[in-house]
Formats: C-alpha cells, structure tokens, sequence
C-alpha cells in the first residue's frame, strides 16, 4: 500500500515535470517526442494497415457499381484537359518568352514528398496527423503539407521515418492567406472545429461567400497561391472557412518543400503584425 | 522444461491483458478511420479501458502501466508531453479509491461510475490544456465526445468482461 502510494506521488511528479519541461525546453521535449513516435509508428501502422485493407476493397466496391458513369464524367473531363493543354502549351511557351525579354529570375520550382497517413490524432482537444516520411526522406520541419485539393497543415515534428502534421484545423495552426478577388490578407486561425476562422481581417473587408483563399507566402514558410479553402460569412463581419482539401478523409498526403529557409512561420509575430496594421480581429 | 517455459509465458500474458487492453485502445483512438469527422468526437476507449481494469484487476493495472499509456497518449495525439501521463495516474487513483462503490454491483452502477470517471477525466484534460496553452478549445466538442464515450460503454465493457472471463479466470 506503501510503496502504492509511493509510485502514485513520483509519477505524477515525473508528468508534472514533463510538463514544465514542455514549457521552459520545448525544443528537447519535442525531440523526445520525435523518437518516441519513430518507435511507436510502426507498430500503429502495423494496426492501420488491415483497417486501410478494408476500407480500400469497400471503396473498390462501391466504384465497380458507379463504373460506367464515372467512365462517362472521365471522358468528358479529358476531352476539357485536352483543350486545357493546348492552351497550357501556347501560354507556356509565350511566357518563356516573356520572361527572356524581360530577364526574369525564375523561382525554384516545388519539391514534392508523398506520404501516408497512419495517424489522424483526433480527439477534440487537438487536430493533427502522423505521416510515414521523415528526415531520411528529406522532410523538414514547417513544410507546407497538401492533396491535390489544397493546403492541409505544417510539419511541425520530424523524426527519421515519420513526421506530425498540424492540421489548419488545430487550435495552434496559424496560416497567412490571401482572399482571392478581392487581395484581403487575413490570417486562418484553427479553433479544433471542422471550419477554422479568418482572423486579422482589414477593417473594412467585405467578403463574398465562397470566395477562394490561398496562402499568401507571408512569414516565408508557404509557398504563395496554394489554395486553403473558401469563406463562409456569418454575418456582422465574422467569417469562417471551409477547408478546399478533405480534412475527414485523408490517407495519403504531399508534403511541399519549395526551397524557402525563412524559417518557422511565428504565429504570434503575425499577430502583432496584423494588429499593426489595423486589422480587426 | 520447454511446457514450463510455455505455461509461464501463457501466464504472463494473460496477466498482461488488462495494459495491453488500455494501450490498444489508445493507438485505437487515433487511427484514421473511414468515417467523416469521426475522428474529431471518436469516444474516448482508453478511459474507458482504463476505468474498468482500475475497478476490477488494479493489481494487473499498476501506476506505472497509466503513466505508460497517457505518455503513449501524448506521443500519438500531439497534446503536451506529461499531460495524459498525468491525468491518468491520477484518475486511475481516484478510481481505486471509489473501487468498492462501483466494483461488484450492478451494471448500471459500473456505468454510471464510467460516465462519472469520463466526465470528470475530460473535463480535468480541458482545464489542464487550457493551463498549459492557454486555451482548451470548444467545449462544444468535448461534450459530444463525453456523450459517445458514456454512450457506447456497453460495447467495449461486453469486450473487456469476456477477455477477463476468458484470459483472467483460471489465473492464479
């Protein structure tokens, strides 16, 4: 009962220093964490792979009844891509010669890291995922992670195979965007719920509903242009943002390197700066 | 010799059913599963998990084995190191100190003391995030997830009572 008692005050000794080691040496604690999940990982993915299997072959199912009309959308869809692509081809080539003229400095092109996801870290208290690429892969801490369909979140953990992403949906994430149409800068700011919030807004921003977001490449971290999502107003200025990528179904993700090195994206620095500027909350 | 070896290892693992249950259910709580949102107010099964083992084999659910699961918890989930570590070596005390008011009576009684533990775990994991970040987040969602966590109990209680009948009952 002694020695009960004992484990019981040294244990929760040992979480409460954990804790205020998190605080005052997050970088060491942080790095724990990395070689813990690189541990952990495998024996995670071990459990998701049967469950990925399953979900994978009912997936298949429900696609073999729908085949012939997906053949038709695909058909046309291609028909369109192919008439996009001879317009592609004729900008291209205009543009590269543009930029001769003009002895335009071109920008390092995106690098891209495929990555599967082994760990959607839930829960209500905080948004993220684990990924299977890590710094052997050539993952670095603060590349933008995507799908097809837009920005998804940060790197912020890198171990040697694996690596945690922050979801734009975290109550941490922080993410400078730029509303298209109208060129507002505003700041995405997770609160955990499905549909973060756009913060730091000009005074006088009035934004139409659906417009498109994309990242605005300010604070050096995101690549310009990539799209985040679309605005959802609900009214006396307060907007929100419906994530362009599905947040709810994500199993394979691209991590962006496009070869910046400003740095960590410091949120609350972009939040003093945004209020220096006369932006509303 | 070699049944020897092999009785004393089936030993050992039965006796082990009760940590890997919690620690299953830990990494069960943050697989990406094919369901929508699911993720966002999935129950909370390692609370669970760990509020009926506290109450019916704490001698095969020590301290150590808590502190082990919310650290795993804190690894996987991203939440600051130390906090799950934290709220369950102390939930698993407060629950070892209720043990003979909610252990053999009735099911509803084993219910109602999970919906307590849950309710009071959550809130606690709330309060401390809110401390260490500055902000717990919507209380909205962590509501919801309390609701499942105390609405699905019977199913993964049903599991927990056959694994003990069938791992734990002839075990000396």
């Amino acid at each position: 009962m002694m020695a009960q008692r004992f484990s019981f005050a040294i244990l929760m000794m040992l979480s409460a220093i954990l804790l205020i080691l998190g605080r005052a040496q997050p970088q060491m604690v942080e790095g724990l964490r990395s070689h813990a999940i690189d541990i952990v990982a495998p024996v995670v993915d071990g459990i998701h792979r049967p469950i990925l299997a399953v979900s994978n072959a009912a997936d298949d199912l429900v696609h073999y009844f729908t085949l012939r009309s997906e053949n038709e959308q695909l058909r046309a869809a291609n028909a369109q891509m192919k008439e996009w692509q001879n317009a592609v081809a004729s900008l291209q080539k205009e543009n590269r010669e543009l930029r001769g003229l003009l002895h335009f400095k071109t920008e390092p092109g995106l690098a891209y890291i495929s990555a599967r996801v082994i760990a959607d870290t839930g829960g209500a208290f905080a948004r993220g995922l684990i990924v299977t690429a890590g710094r052997q892969d050539g993952v670095r801490e603060g590349m933008a992670a995507t799908t097809g369909d837009g920005l998804i979140g940060t790197v912020t953990e890198v171990g040697e195979w694996s690596s945690r992403i922050v979801l734009i949906t975290d109550l941490n994430s922080r993410i400078p965007v730029t509303i298209s149409g109208s060129g507002d800068r505003a700041i995405v700011s997770g609160d955990n719920s499905p549909t973060p919030r756009l913060k730091f807004l000009p005074q006088d921003a009035v934004l139409s509903p659906g417009a498109v977001v994309v990242t605005s490449g300010h604070g050096g971290i995101f690549p310009p242009n990539l799209p985040v999502g679309n605005v959802v107003d609900h009214g006396h200025g307060q907007y929100s943002l419906i994530p362009a990528a599905d947040l709810a179904r994500l199993n394979y993700v691209r991590l962006v390197d496009f070869n910046l090195r400003g740095g960590a994206f410091n949120p609350v620095a972009s939040r003093v700066s945004a209020e220096a500027h006369g932006r509303k909350n | 010799m070699t049944d020897g070896l092999w009785l004393w290892l089936d030993h050992k693992m039965r006796r082990a059913a009760p940590v890997v249950t919690v620690i299953l259910s830990v990494i069960i709580g943050v697989l990406p599963w094919p369901l929508p949102y699911f993720g966002v107010v999935a129950p909370q099964l390692a609370l669970t998990a760990l509020y009926y083992w506290t109450l019916h084999r704490p001698d095969l659910f020590p301290a150590s084995a808590a502190f082990a699961a919310g650290f795993l918890n804190d690894v996987l989930t991203g939440l600051p190191l130390g906090l799950s570590a934290f709220l369950y070596v102390g939930m698993r005390q407060v629950i070892l100190v209720q043990r003979r008011f909610f252990a053999g009576h009735s099911f509803f009684m084993l219910w109602a003391g999970q919906a307590l533990a849950v309710i009071g775990g959550m809130v606690m994991e709330w309060i401390l995030l809110s401390l260490v970040r500055g902000q717990g987040g919507p209380f909205g969602l962590i509501a919801l997830q309390i609701l499942l966590t105390i609405l699905v109990f019977p199913l993964p209680c049903w599991l927990m009572i056959w694994l003990q009948r069938m791992l734990l009952a002839v075990e000396v």
